[in-house]
């Protein structure tokens, strides 16, 4: 039995790092009585432990709400929770198309970051309505008057009626639930129209295999049907469908208005792609809804794991994840320094960082990480192009004609004292200035056009690091533009060490050269031989330094017969080495593949 | 060949470096201990296989620190449980200012023919950096005592690497040390352990110890005077006049059998075909209470180490020595050759330019002995 459309509204709530959107989410679960209090744990739809402890969203999930209006009214909500970092910039947005509204949250001691805007524009561009919402007014900083402002005056939303709450202790926030059901549309929508379900997101279920979150923009989907989804091709018979309540429950139909998932005994994510289009099969719509984009990565590492022997098990423990995530990409590489491993793509660096973290927390995984590269594009003088991920693979210097890189466009909301070292920072990372406009009295959004090759390293940390805290960041990818790279090589001992390797601005190539060289000697110990590091530009040595022969060890007296220290010595000295890298006869530990990154 | 290591835990005061086992003189506490040894002797005898002993070493601690006549009721209680050899050599240790021509004559008395004393250094500031009590004097003192009760075998332990030591302080105490006559010197590096007073002492910045490249320096000179004074390098750090090696310690690197006995003391011996190693409490009290009981006070189970292990332990212990191992001695005791056994990491070593191959055997050379923990990696592997 169809629910009246009316009666429903499909949301999610949008918010800056921190600003509470979880913590709502939780209450808003909680009022409308949708799990029962026993089971009911904060973050309740970040299920992944990084989400928590990080306090970030990483995967979408949504859960179905009955909420009774003032007007007696049963309504139900839909709520989609989305990630709000950059790095799932794409997710979100489709989050966003499958929704009729927005709910924005505004921290009330913070006022509006970067984030916060980048969302705005997000649903903006979706049509939705937006529930502005001010939160955390139960601390003693918050300033309710000025957010209000801001809200006015830097996104031109009215916020003179916003509900002024404490999602932490609950309190107005009914008066988001009353504003939803205002605010925000019931969803339009044919049921007699070919079924058109869209794909917000794709989890794995390991019952019922692959799993789609949908929107149903048009018709009824049920189990039984043939669909098809529309950017693959493939087709499939539905066995189930359901909504999140919020566990998967399985119900009758999906109808027009409606969210919930299908499924249809598909094995692996990568055949349920967010954004694309399901429909019936047998009846199937013209075109499919707007907005589709092959997710594609932009950050990429090696991961090798730090004893040779877990390969395979790193292997599986990618072959689980990507279940569940269909942005990541990995394929077999080898490197001469760290044996067999694999090249792997991400969006960003968070999800990088997030992917590197799941390894060695969920599989108990030792891995040694490889500098990140974006996607160079090559110009070869025979006028082939070629796309590099791995400063390995770049041709040699005589068939390049000339190299491009991806650029972004950075916006970086800050107070106005920082203005002059986030400039100096930019302009220190090659960036071209752009713009710079006042939001509102000391606060200003400076705009630059950045080498993303630049930023994904210690960009952010950086800007964290300059402006105490308070510069926030967001960044849009743009073209690819010439630019005058080199590749940067290390040789220890005179042999190179390719997973040292690393792709450079031609202006930034010595000094990097310099100073990785001079950590690798710190990070190298000293061993039986004389150790020459070298940093090189096409065969031509730029710096060099050396790490000294051991002259003499700590020798352990066998004191009284007593020889089990010098063997704990010996043990740990031949463990010492067994996590260590060959490369021709030096023995290189794991930190030294990191020392590339962390050079400014 | 089989030794004899007695430990003595009582010290005048604790050096500051130090981390064995060593509590405060106290009459009753040493007369205690004593007895409990005496016990002990009597417990293991019994279940130990026999056999002839050819070394003793009393260690410590300080054993010069026992009261007159306890030394050497601790003898006779050896010779009742155990065999000694008529010719054994019989060690053992003192510290300058505690010694005295009494406790030296009854030393001579019951049958211990070789001391070793702790000099360390002879620069007064360094010996208090270390919490050492004597002085320079005292061991000439000593020196002179020991003489003339008829020592004609003494070593002195020397050490380097020691917080503001300069190689001229180092060369200073080789020239003292032999010029006072002994036969034998130790040369050890100084190892800071650590939650030893002076591991807090340079982690707080109190103390500074000398770089890696004086400390080298240090070694280097030290190595050619004692060979110019006539004292030649048997072992990585033990220097001695011809006929003067200590028996007692070449037993040890030759992965020999031995019995400890007393306080947290180590043991290693074949019994039943297999070879085991164990070792003795270390809380005092309890020591006292096992062999008060009539057990053997051990800390766990005796240990079988397998044949490999026992291989790499010749290997480990037999290269500290210059004459490194013949593979005569480990056929002997394998029944495989040497040269089969370890030969990737032999001609690794080789190639490495760390070895030297001997009429019928292996020994490391200079700089070999220099990084022996290095050149023993490959041993390790095979």
């Amino acid at each position: 039995m169809a629910y009246d459309r009316e009666l429903i509204r499909n949301f999610c709530i949008i918010a800056h790092i921190d600003h509470g959107k979880s913590t709502l989410a939780d209450r808003m679960i909680e009022m409308t009585d949708t799990v029962a209090l026993r089971d009911m744990e904060a973050q309740l739809l970040d299920n992944m432990d990084i989400e928590r402890e990080r306090g970030i969203t990483i995967k979408s999930s949504a859960v179905r709400m009955f909420y009774t209006h003032t007007d007696g009214k049963r309504y139900m909500f839909n709520l989609i929770d989305t990630p709000g970092h950059v790095d799932f910039n794409y997710e979100v947005s489709r989050s966003l198309a499958a929704c009729e509204g927005a709910v924005l949250v505004v921290d009330a001691t913070q006022g509006i970051e970067a984030q916060t805007l980048a969302n705005v524009y997000l649903a903006l561009d979706n049509s939705l309505e937006i529930v502005p919402v001010i939160n955390k007014i139960d601390l003693p900083s918050a300033d309710v008057e000025h957010t209000k402002k801001e809200i006015e005056d830097v996104i031109g939303l009215p916020a003179e009626n916003a509900p002024c709450i404490s999602a932490k202790t609950g309190l107005n926030v009914e008066q988001v639930l009353a504003a939803v059901v205002d605010t925000v549309p019931p969803p339009s929508g044919d049921i007699n129209k070919p079924l058109k379900a869209l794909i917000f997101d794709s989890v794995y279920d390991n019952y019922k295999g692959a799993l789609s979150y949908v929107r149903v923009v048009d018709g009824v989907v049920k189990p039984g049907m043939k669909i098809r989804y529309m950017a693959t091709g493939n087709e499939f018979e539905v066995t189930e469908v359901g909504i999140f309540s919020p566990t998967l429950m399985p119900i009758d139909a999906l109808e027009a208005g409606e969210v919930g998932y299908i499924s249809a005994s598909i094995k692996n994510v990568r055949e349920t792609k967010v954004g694309d289009t399901i429909t019936d099969a047998n009846a199937p719509a013209d075109e499919p809804l707007p907005g589709y984009k092959q997710a594609n990565p932009m950050v990429f590492c090696g991961i090798y794991p730090a004893d040779g022997a877990d390969y395979e098990n790193l292997r599986d423990a990618l072959d689980k994840l990507v279940l569940n995530d269909a942005s990541l990409s990995y394929e077999p590489e080898t490197s001469m320094a760290l044996g067999f491993g694999f090249r792997c793509g991400f969006l960003g660096l968070l999800h990088m960082e997030i992917i590197q973290e799941r390894l060695e927390r969920e599989f108990d995984l030792d891995l040694v990480t490889t500098a990140p590269s974006v996607i160079y594009k090559v110009v070869k003088t025979n006028g082939e192009e070629v796309m590099i991920d791995n400063p390995t693979n770049l041709p040699p210097v005589t068939e390049i004609a000339y190299m491009e890189e991806p650029m972004v466009r950075a916006t970086i909301m800050s107070p106005s004292e920082y203005v002059g070292t986030i400039m100096e920072l930019c302009q220190d990372k090659r960036g071209v200035f752009e713009d710079m406009k006042y939001i509102e009295e000391g606060r200003v959004n400076i705009f630059y056009e950045l080498p993303l090759n630049e930023i994904i390293y210690d960009f952010f940390d950086q800007l964290k690091s300059r402006s105490r805290g308070y510069a926030s960041f967001d960044y849009e990818l743009k073209e690819y533009a010439k630019s005058d790279l080199v590749k940067l090589d290390f040789l220890l001992n005179g042999d190179m060490c390719d997973a040292l390797s690393t792709i450079v601005h031609k202006d930034k190539a010595y000094a990097k050269g310099r100073a990785v060289a001079e950590k690798l000697q710190e990070v190298i110990p000293r061993q039986q031989f004389e150790i020459p590091i070298q940093a090189a530009i096409g065969g031509k040595i730029i710096a060099r330094e050396t790490v000294r022969a051991v002259r003499k060890d700590v020798l352990a007296k066998c004191y009284g017969g007593d020889i089990t220290r010098k063997k704990k010595l010996l043990e740990k000295q031949k463990e010492g080495k067994k996590r260590m890298r060959q490369i021709g006869t030096v023995s290189l530990p794991s930190e030294a593949f990191m020392s590339v990154l962390k050079i400014n | 060949m089989a030794g004899i290591y007695i430990h003595i835990p009582f010290c005048v005061s604790k050096c500051r470096y130090c981390d064995f086992v060593s509590f405060p003189c106290e009459t009753e506490a040493k007369k205690r201990y004593v007895d409990a040894l005496i016990h002990e002797m009597a417990i293991a005898a019994k279940e130990l296989p026999e056999k002839q002993y050819d070394t003793v070493f009393i260690g410590g601690g300080t054993p010069s620190t026992l009261e007159l006549g306890e030394i050497m009721r601790i003898m006779a209680a050896l010779h009742d449980n155990f065999s000694i050899a008529e010719d054994a050599e019989i060690t053992i240790e003192a510290n300058p200012g505690t010694l005295d021509v009494w406790k030296l004559a009854e030393y001579r008395e019951c049958g211990i023919n070789r001391l070793s004393m702790g000099l360390q250094s002879v620069n007064p500031h360094i010996l208090k950096a270390l919490g050492r009590i004597h002085t320079p004097d005292d061991f000439l003192k000593s020196m002179d005592m020991a003489k003339a009760a008829g020592f004609t075998n003494i070593n002195a332990d020397l050490m380097y690497g020691l917080p503001e030591q300069s190689t001229e302080d180092l060369l200073a105490a080789i020239a003292v040390a032999a010029g006072a006559g002994v036969t034998h010197i130790s040369a050890y590096s100084l190892i800071v352990e650590e939650n030893t007073p002076l591991y807090f002492d340079i982690n707080g910045g109190s103390v500074l110890l000398p770089g890696e490249d004086e400390t080298f320096e240090m070694y280097e000179k030290s190595k050619e005077m004692l060979e110019s004074l006539g004292f030649h390098r048997y072992e990585i750090s033990n220097y001695a006049k011809e006929g003067y090696e200590s028996r007692h310690n070449l037993n040890y690197w030759n992965n020999g059998e031995y019995v400890g006995l007393g306080l947290n003391s180590h043991s290693a011996m074949h019994i039943g075909g297999k070879w085991l190693r164990w070792a003795n409490k270390s809380e005092f009290e309890e020591y006292l209470a096992d062999t008060d009981e009539g057990k053997r006070p051990l800390a766990d189970e005796p240990q079988t180490i397998e044949r490999a292990e026992e291989m790499f332990e010749c290997v480990m212990l037999g290269l500290r020595k210059t004459a490194g191992i013949t593979n005569g001695e480990f056929e002997a005791r394998f029944g495989e050759s040497l040269f089969t056994t370890f030969s990737k990491a032999i001609a690794q070593l080789d190639e490495n330019g760390l070895l030297i191959k001997t009429a019928d055997g292996i020994r490391l050379n200079d700089r070999g002995l220099d990084i022996e923990n290095l050149a023993l990696m490959p041993f390790m592997e095979d």
